[in-house]
């Protein structure tokens, strides 16, 4: 159906976790999203047509994003998707997607590997979170024996094994790796074992929320003071956690204490655009603005919305947001700015490192 | 070993408090409180709302067991009174409740973690190991709080009233005992112990409006196998709570989680009545 001239605003599908696991996230990446349309609005639009945000809640799960997909392809043939959501909710829209032929840019780190003609990802997968982590531990903080601990689901169990492999590519060893469900919160017998096998350093990948403030909280209370690596916490979470949280070391593509003049805008803008509403933006909610931009720029170029025109121009665009230049032409995915910070007394953080133009390495070999 | 030891004991001292409140509403009552876990939840925003304002630490522990307390008698005569004579309802009715606390919760707070200070951190030195300073006071606390309610049971006239009550409510009544509001001040005191026991176990969890739930789940397989008895719930903590950490430790933490409710379910089998003597 080519309907581009005929329609009067360009529709941006938006599936998202308003209800289930990623219900505490979902309303920073609504309202980043809510910025870039309004930005490019008054500035014209695209293609000189209105951008309209159509929003669906996914249940953070397969079931609820199976009927997100649905209705926002089917009933409200939006032009394309763009959305963060958990891999379980990603991997039951994907058929969809690919079905009818949308664009979807898919805004949320993962564990990687994740490959369709029609999705294209710009948030970092492990090869670009890991690396710097564990090489700073190894090569700064002379670390050699590690220990990993996670939640029991896809992610945190995908992250911690590309962990070890990288950990013992290196010549590191791991002494001990164990996982708890995602709702436990006794990490008891774990952190005696972490005691008795005294490591160096500790690195975790739980779930998102309560098992990071779990974790740390008993850390904490059991005197565990070893380098420690948190794969999987945020900057609001981390403020939560009071001086428990000092130290952590974290390693994203977006931190709110990035200096350049992009950052420094968004943020103002933000600030202005929500005041005391708004949630602090993060590593979900800063890749979805920046992906808005960067379909605008894909359309511009393609000079229409037709999904296949699209999808080709995707890897040729590029766009400088508030994480630098992301341009998603390695495989589907971008190479990005990897920012390594430290959680401070006060609760923010303290970035200590950047790696530039960190590679995403071989995702989609296959496209 | 030193540790494997204070890990078993810790644990089921944080089980005894956990349960205590839950315990005596089943005794009194003869009624599963299943808002018992959101009970828990309001005593950890009990100590976000009391630390966030400023004020000492400590001073959460009591405040999130007089919130449970007025809660408690609100519930009890709003929710729990009305449904008496249906006892299965009445269960239902406590399960929804523990549903419209959370939901309440998120409406005020929003569904994040919330920030909540610990009245102490880090670690003591005991038994020649280092070892953490709040678990090894909540042993303190669940020693406490078993002498207290002993004393409150034995040697006060409410203790006496409620333990008649326990007995068999009906012939209670007919000696005059008002069981009504017996049952009332008990529902008020569980909630109160289980607000207070949120707040308690708070140093070493999140804050958030699910933390609670958990809870509820290991402290009714535990309030059944002990039976209506302090000694009998302590017996039962430490047995559970030590099969708990055991399999933790040398099986897989994973399983360790469902030990409780399979070792539970294994002992009412071989002895339905638990471990208490009646």
């Amino acid at each position: 159906m080519h309907g581009a001239a005929a329609q009067e605003t360009v529709k941006i599908g938006i599936p998202v976790g308003l209800s289930g696991a990623n219900s505490v996230v979902a309303p920073s990446v609504v309202q980043s999203s809510e910025l870039a349309a309004e930005e490019i609005n008054a500035a014209g639009g695209i293609l000189g047509q209105q951008v309209e945000l159509v929003v669906a809640d996914d249940g953070s799960g397969a079931q609820g994003a199976q009927r997100a997909f649905d209705s926002l392809v089917f009933q409200s043939d939006v032009d394309v998707l763009i959305s963060m959501e958990t891999s379980a909710a990603r991997n039951a829209g994907l058929p969809i997607v690919n079905r009818a032929g949308k664009p979807f840019i898919y805004t949320s780190f993962y564990e990687g590997r994740s490959c369709s003609p029609w999705m294209y990802v710009d948030a970092w997968v492990p090869e670009q979170q890991v690396m710097p982590i564990v090489d700073h531990f190894a090569d700064n903080l002379s670390a050699k024996s590690f220990y990993l601990i996670g939640s029991d689901y896809d992610f945190g169990r995908g992250m911690l094994e590309f962990t070890r492999s990288y950990i013992e590519e290196r010549g590191g060893k791991v002494l001990g790796e164990e996982y708890l469900p995602m709702d436990g919160s006794d990490w008891t017998a774990i952190i005696s074992d972490l005691k008795s096998k005294n490591p160096d350093a500790l690195i975790t990948s739980t779930a998102g929320g309560a098992p990071n403030v779990t974790l740390t909280k008993q850390l904490r209370n059991a005197g565990v003071t070893i380098p420690y690596g948190n794969l999987a916490v945020d900057e609001g979470t981390a403020k939560n956690m009071g001086g428990d949280a000092t130290g952590i070391f974290i390693s994203q593509s977006y931190l709110t204490g990035i200096e350049s003049p992009e950052n420094q805008k968004f943020l103002a803008a933000m600030k202005a655009k929500f005041g005391d509403e708004l949630k602090t933006p993060n590593d979900l909610s800063v890749p979805q603005y920046e992906a808005i931009y960067l379909y605008k720029a894909a359309v511009e170029k393609a000079g229409s919305t037709d999904p296949q025109a699209v999808v080709d121009a995707l890897p040729e665009v590029s766009y400088t947001g508030p994480r630098g230049p992301i341009q998603m032409n390695k495989q589907h995915h971008t190479p990005l700015t990897m920012y390594m910070g430290q959680v401070t007394a006060e609760g923010g953080v303290e970035v200590i490192k950047t790696f530039d133009n960190v590679d995403p390495g071989e995702q989609c070999p296959n496209l | 070993m030193a540790t494997l030891f204070l890990d078993i004991l810790t644990t089921a001292s944080m089980l005894f408090i956990v349960a205590a409140g839950l315990m005596i509403i089943l005794g009194v009552m003869k009624l599963i409180n299943f808002a018992h876990g959101a009970f828990l939840t309001v005593g950890g925003y009990a100590v976000h709302v009391v630390t966030d304002a400023g004020y000492n630490a400590w001073l959460t522990i009591p405040a999130a067991a007089a919130v449970g307390f007025l809660l408690g008698v609100v519930v009890e005569r709003l929710v729990v009174r009305p449904l008496y004579s249906r006892p299965l309802d009445a269960i239902l009715a406590t399960w929804g409740l523990g549903i419209v606390i959370a939901q309440v919760i998120v409406f005020i707070f929003g569904r994040e973690v919330q920030f909540a200070a610990s009245p102490i951190s880090g670690t003591a030195e005991l038994l020649a190991t280092t070892y953490s300073a709040w678990r090894l006071i909540l042993v303190g606390a669940a020693v406490i709080l078993g002498v207290l309610l002993t004393a409150l049971l034995y040697l006060t006239r409410f203790g006496l009233n409620a333990r008649a009550v326990i007995m068999n409510e009906d012939l209670a009544r007919g000696l005059g005992i008002d069981s009504v509001r017996v049952r009332a001040m008990t529902f008020g005191l569980g909630a109160a112990l289980a607000c207070a026991a949120g707040a308690l176990i708070t140093p070493l969890l999140s804050v958030d409006p699910n933390m609670g739930l958990p809870w509820l789940v290991n402290s009714f397989m535990l309030v059944l196998v002990s039976g209506v008895a302090i000694p009998g719930l302590a017996l039962a903590s430490l047995l559970l709570g030590g099969a708990q950490v055991l399999v933790s430790t040398f099986v897989s933490p994973i399983i360790g989680g469902i030990t409780i409710v399979v070792l539970a379910a294994v002992i009412l089998r071989i002895k339905p009545q638990g471990l208490s003597r009646g």
